[in-house]
């Protein structure tokens, strides 16, 4: 065996011997005195007998990718750092590394800083913490520190990050995030979003599935307030000894959330996370727009958005009424467009080919007087009234110049109803899915070039919302191309599904808008004609 | 005049040459402007287009896109295009010069 290696020679212990003391004070005054030391201190163990009499055996160490006794002395290349099984010399507890090209305990010391993956009770990380809300009022202020190490921890990864995937772009500057991260800490917590958190918090505590955040006069949902809501769970309400049978209740959620009577100019994109959301009332607000992203609420079954600002709703409500568990829709008032003073390209109804030509012409707004009585479909289901016109949107989303195109006269360049995105959307698409960019700030943002900002604001947006669907080929999009009102007549929908429609009945449609990712994404009747 | 050729080439400012269909090429407004044969450019004669501010990287993920373009014009079910991240913005740069 040629690549053996040598053992060292054998360590001897030393034992008191006053004649190796009385030969090394005869070789200078300093070292006689180091070794003097040395010398006392190991036969103080020696007195103890805890050193053993004989030769310290030589142990191997157990490093796991050294396992094995084929490759005892074998340089392990499976490490990757070639190195061979360390050996030590003596008894276990007082270990010492004899292998001359040992690694240094720093290097082992600084490797345990990795995160094991355990978790404990009294472990200093706030990541568990910060799913819960911090209870009432006594460290508004931890919450709020919590939520800014996060935010801060992953801004800076996220930093890394994103620096490596737009690199060539210049260095984004460190300064912004400690600038963003001085505005979160300047921002004072209100009165009312703190009430509100309370609220939230004694709901989660005591597993009350109806979330009353009405009259808080709240002008935003601060973020992180709803998010909790979304592991609620019931309790049991087994209070005392005789099991009836009406505490075999479901435990299973009903989350309702009253946000009504507040000030809401906007509702923040954690409210459409709450999934199993059953009942959401925004009654007595300032809501210009319902985004489109409600569509992802699809155990929703009761929606109240009356008196506030809507001049239209998004065509995805329709689609929650149509395919979801949306019965109760309460929409009215609102400053919605009405149908008598819109533009109408076509008219839909319902009823085909009975009717004579010659017969005076019909209020479509009107349902037809049927002898056998309407079928249930016409009777519950909402119907599709009008079609309003469609505008065509340029390759920004901005509207076109000539853009009232009516339902046929569609036109006539093969590019123009092209159903291939153009190429600022498909390298929008890109960017929306990249995940640094929820890292980029605002001041970040200023810094690229003035022709791509409102894009890539449009990106960040359509991310945060959580992608936009388009509502005839279903795909991704960020920038709009089309866009047209359909009215809809949801009466039933309006009445709770108590009612059915009654013949010859008024309709009284709402506005849905719906918007196509391509220009050959249009109303039916344009494409097909 | 004479016929125009089929093809047409795009030469990036560090010096690639990419040669497509014009049909391809002409989804972009600015080419389409620069190859209109009424406008007596120098690149509607030639037939070649030399594009100043886009490197040789860029230009060629234009180029896939403009036969992307072509070959999804008249699909319902668009995929999406592969596009690495380094060159998004410069992309949107692009398709602002480009007008596409």
């Amino acid at each position: 065996m040629d690549n053996e290696v040598p053992l060292p020679p054998p360590r001897r212990i030393r034992h008191r011997s006053p004649a190796a003391h009385g030969a090394s004070t005869g070789s200078g005054t300093k070292t006689s005195t180091s070794s003097l030391r040395k010398s006392r201190r190991l036969s103080r163990f020696d007195d103890r007998s805890s050193q053993p009499s004989s030769d310290p055996a030589l142990f191997s160490s157990d490093d796991i990718p050294a396992s094995g006794l084929e490759n005892y002395h074998a340089p392990v290349t499976v490490g990757g750092n070639g190195s061979r099984k360390r050996r030590y010399r003596g008894t276990w507890w007082g270990e010492q590394v004899v292998d001359p090209n040992k690694r240094k305990r720093a290097e082992f010391k600084e490797k345990r800083y990795v995160d094991s993956g355990v978790w404990m009770g009294s472990d200093e990380s706030s990541n568990a913490e910060s799913l819960m809300l911090s209870s009432e009022g006594d460290a508004p202020g931890c919450w709020g520190e919590d939520l800014l190490k996060t935010a801060l921890e992953s801004r800076l990864n996220g930093r890394n990050q994103s620096q490596t995937q737009l690199r060539g772009h210049g260095p984004m500057p460190i300064r912004a995030a400690n600038a963003a991260a001085g505005a979160f800490k300047a921002h004072e917590e209100s009165a009312e979003h703190r009430y509100a958190k309370e609220v939230v918090n004694d709901c989660l505590e005591k597993g009350n599935d109806s979330v009353d955040l009405g009259n808080l006069h709240m002008r935003s949902i601060p973020s992180g307030l709803l998010r909790p809501l979304q592991h609620l769970t019931k309790l049991p309400s087994v209070n005392e000894a005789p099991v009836s049978e009406n505490v075999f209740t479901s435990l299973q959620p009903f989350l309702r959330i009253f946000l009504s009577n507040n000030s809401l100019l906007e509702l923040h994109t954690e409210l459409f996370e709450l999934i199993g959301l059953k009942v959401l009332s925004l009654r007595n607000n300032k809501l210009s727009e319902i985004p489109p992203t409600i569509s992802r609420l699809t155990a929703l079954q009761d929606l109240n958005v009356s008196v506030n600002r809507l001049s239209h709703l998004p065509w995805e409500l329709l689609w929650l009424v149509l395919q979801g568990e949306l019965k109760h829709l309460i929409v009215r008032p609102n400053s919605f467009v009405s149908i008598e003073e819109a533009q109408i390209a076509e008219w839909h109804s319902r009823s085909e080919g009975k009717e004579d030509d010659d017969e005076e012409p019909h209020n479509p707004l009107q349902l037809r007087e049927n002898n056998e009585g309407i079928t249930p479909a016409e009777a519950w289901a909402p119907i599709h009234v009008a079609t309003g016109p469609t505008i065509q949107l340029n390759m920004e989303g901005k509207p076109m110049p000539d853009c009232w195109i009516t339902t046929l006269a569609t036109t006539t360049t093969t590019t123009n109803s092209s159903n291939s995105p153009s190429l600022r959307e498909v390298a929008l698409r890109a960017v929306a899915k990249l995940p640094a960019l929820d890292q980029v700030s605002p001041a970040d943002l200023a810094e690229y070039p003035a022709l791509v900002i409102p894009l890539l604001q449009r990106a960040k947006e359509v991310r945060a919302s959580g992608g936009r669907v388009c509502s005839v080929c279903k795909g991704d999009f960020v920038i709009p191309r089309s866009e047209w009102v359909e009215w809809w007549d949801c009466t039933p929908h309006e009445n709770g599904l108590k009612r059915p429609r009654a013949s010859a009945e008024m309709m009284r449609p709402l506005p849905f808008r719906r918007v196509g990712c391509s220009w050959a994404c249009v109303p039916d009747g344009a494409r097909s004609g | 005049m004479a016929e125009q050729s089929e093809y047409v080439t795009l030469v990036s400012y560090d010096g690639f040459e990419y040669i497509l269909p014009r049909s391809a090429a002409c989804i972009s407004g600015t080419i389409r402007r620069m190859l209109d044969p009424s406008s007596k450019f120098s690149e509607a004669l030639t037939g070649r287009c030399v594009l100043e501010n886009m490197t040789g990287i860029v230009l060629e993920k234009v180029c896939e896109y403009f036969l992307y373009n072509e070959k999804h014009k008249d699909q319902t079910n668009v995929p999406d295009m592969e596009i690495p991240p380094e060159l998004c913005l410069e992309l949107l740069m692009a398709a602002d010069y480009l007008d596409t």
